[in-house]
């Protein structure tokens, strides 16, 4: 009896978590706004921002020390601050959609919104400048 | 006992079966829904590079190891044509004002002479001098003395860059030189050209449908899996966050040009890069973007930095004596202008109005 109620509690947990990371799949890919920033290629930050409420401010510092400020809104992303020379990341201003990154290339930054079907279901194919 | 048990284990099967089941139909979809594959099953590949001072996204749909191609390729050229990298065929150039050359390096130089000329000088690929003095270069940004300018501007002229080709067969080579106190530099038609390049090699190896994003110039190689047209969006000079519009192009490239990326201030002017060589200073003829499509991404690398030069008049007087590009003015004041090339190509959004040049 142990043995049965240990296996119909190991199928609920499995129930559980499929449906869990079913529905985890479906409502992360529903909105399509996480914000990844990448540092060298590598991931140093993520914010999902359809679950961002209030705007805020953060500082992603890399290893040499330079810093790009993030300003994070509902929905969207820019990068309001940098000591890089060229400030072409600030110019850039807010993005909110997957079609085009914010890049720091002085620092080699890209700011990028993934992480979904997003993409694939934007608008348009990429942008240009 | 027994028997619940063996029901227990079924139900077990069951459920993992159908949870899984469950899962993978929803990967499945998913895959199929987001486009991963061409339409002959070419799955989709993409990569960022950081080349050329930019940063380069790649996506094909085809073999991933096309992409090392690619890859190496943009790193050749770069290699060859970088004005600050001290082994660059460009960088001997300009300290030896003369230099042996690859073909592809002669090609590109010729080809934008070619342009400086059919552009009367708004683009002219000896400004570079000028352009450093202003600290576009090296990032240390100031307005020079109108006398350094004046002494620059001096030997800014590009009928001072002579490409030489010798010998027949296979003993070509080529050999450029500029005049004494002349420095090239090709940033004004690299990335065009290099985008022109990859989508060659991307047909070579068999690949039908691509988009290359080279820092912001938008190359496209054939249509879309689907058969579709590719929408870009070109950027709004005013604000630069959002988009003044979408182009459907297939097969072609797009490349703006405009002073909303690239500036500084200064006692609260605005001062960006693309210098007008007749002057010495930012380019200020009422453009705020220049956005230029058509077949070679060389071409338009180069007319988009002119027409932006020359100003609406002279952008439109340009091209209806050419008409081989389509091209979208954006004046200082936000009003949209296209070439009735684009009439039913270009939508322009949010309601906004464009005057549409006819020849």
């Amino acid at each position: 009896m142990i043995k049965t109620r240990t296996w119909i509690i190991i199928i609920l947990v499995l129930l559980a978590a499929s449906g869990g990371i079913t529905a985890f799949l479906y409502a992360k890919k529903a909105p399509g706004s996480i914000a990844n920033v990448y540092v060298d290629g590598e991931c140093v930050y993520s914010v999902d921002l359809s679950l961002v409420t209030q705007g805020y401010t953060r500082e992603i510092i890399s290893k040499d020390g330079s810093v790009n400020t993030l300003s994070i809104e509902p929905g969207r992303i820019c990068i309001s601050a940098a000591d890089c020379p060229d400030q072409v990341c600030v110019h850039t201003g807010w993005i909110a959609d997957s079609v085009a990154p914010i890049v720091c290339l002085p620092h080699r930054l890209v700011v990028r919104i993934e992480g979904n079907s997003a993409k694939e279901e934007s608008e348009f194919d990429s942008v240009v400048r | 006992m027994n028997y619940f048990k063996i029901y227990a284990k079924k139900t077990i099967v069951i459920f993992c079966v159908l949870s899984l089941c469950l899962l993978t139909s929803c990967s499945t979809k998913r895959q199929g829904m987001s486009g991963l594959f061409g339409k002959n099953g070419e799955e989709k590949h993409t990569r960022t590079i950081f080349s050329m001072d930019t940063v380069m996204d790649l996506t094909i749909y085809g073999d991933e190891e096309v992409l090392d191609e690619a890859e190496e390729l943009i790193k050749g050229l770069e290699d060859k044509l970088s004005v600050t990298d001290s082994a660059s065929e460009i960088y001997m150039l300009n300290q030896e004002k003369c230099a042996r050359v690859s073909e592809s390096t002669a090609e590109l130089i010729q080809g934008a002479i070619d342009l400086c000329d059919k552009t009367k000088g708004a683009l002219d690929i000896s400004i570079y001098p000028v352009v450093a003095e202003w600290g576009f270069t090296t990032d240390h940004h100031h307005v020079p003395e109108e006398s350094h300018l004046a002494a620059l501007l001096q030997n800014v002229d590009y009928s001072g860059i002579k490409v030489e080709t010798m010998g027949n067969g296979n003993e070509v080579s080529y050999t450029v030189s500029v005049e004494e106190n002349m420095s090239i530099d090709l940033g004004s038609v690299t990335k065009g050209y290099t985008g022109e390049l990859v989508r060659e090699l991307l047909l070579e190896k068999g690949v039908t449908s691509a988009l290359l994003n080279l820092g912001g110039n938008v190359q496209t190689v054939g249509a879309k899996p689907d058969g579709s047209a590719w929408r870009i969006a070109v950027t709004d000079p005013m604000q630069p966050e959002s988009y003044l519009g979408f182009v459907e192009i297939i097969d072609q490239v797009v490349i703006t040009s405009g002073g909303y990326q690239r500036f500084f201030e200064e006692d609260g002017v605005r001062y960006h890069h693309v210098i007008d060589p007749s002057t010495g200073y930012p380019a200020n003829n009422g453009l705020s973007s220049v956005t230029i499509i058509g077949d070679s991404g060389m071409h338009c690398d180069g007319l988009s930095t002119a027409l932006f030069v020359m100003g609406l008049d002279g952008a439109i007087r340009f091209w209806q004596e050419y008409g081989d590009f389509e091209g979208i003015f954006v004046d200082d004041d936000g009003n949209i202008y296209v070439t009735e090339g684009l009439e039913g190509n270009f939508s322009p959004l949010k309601g906004r109005k464009m005057q549409v040049i006819r020849k």
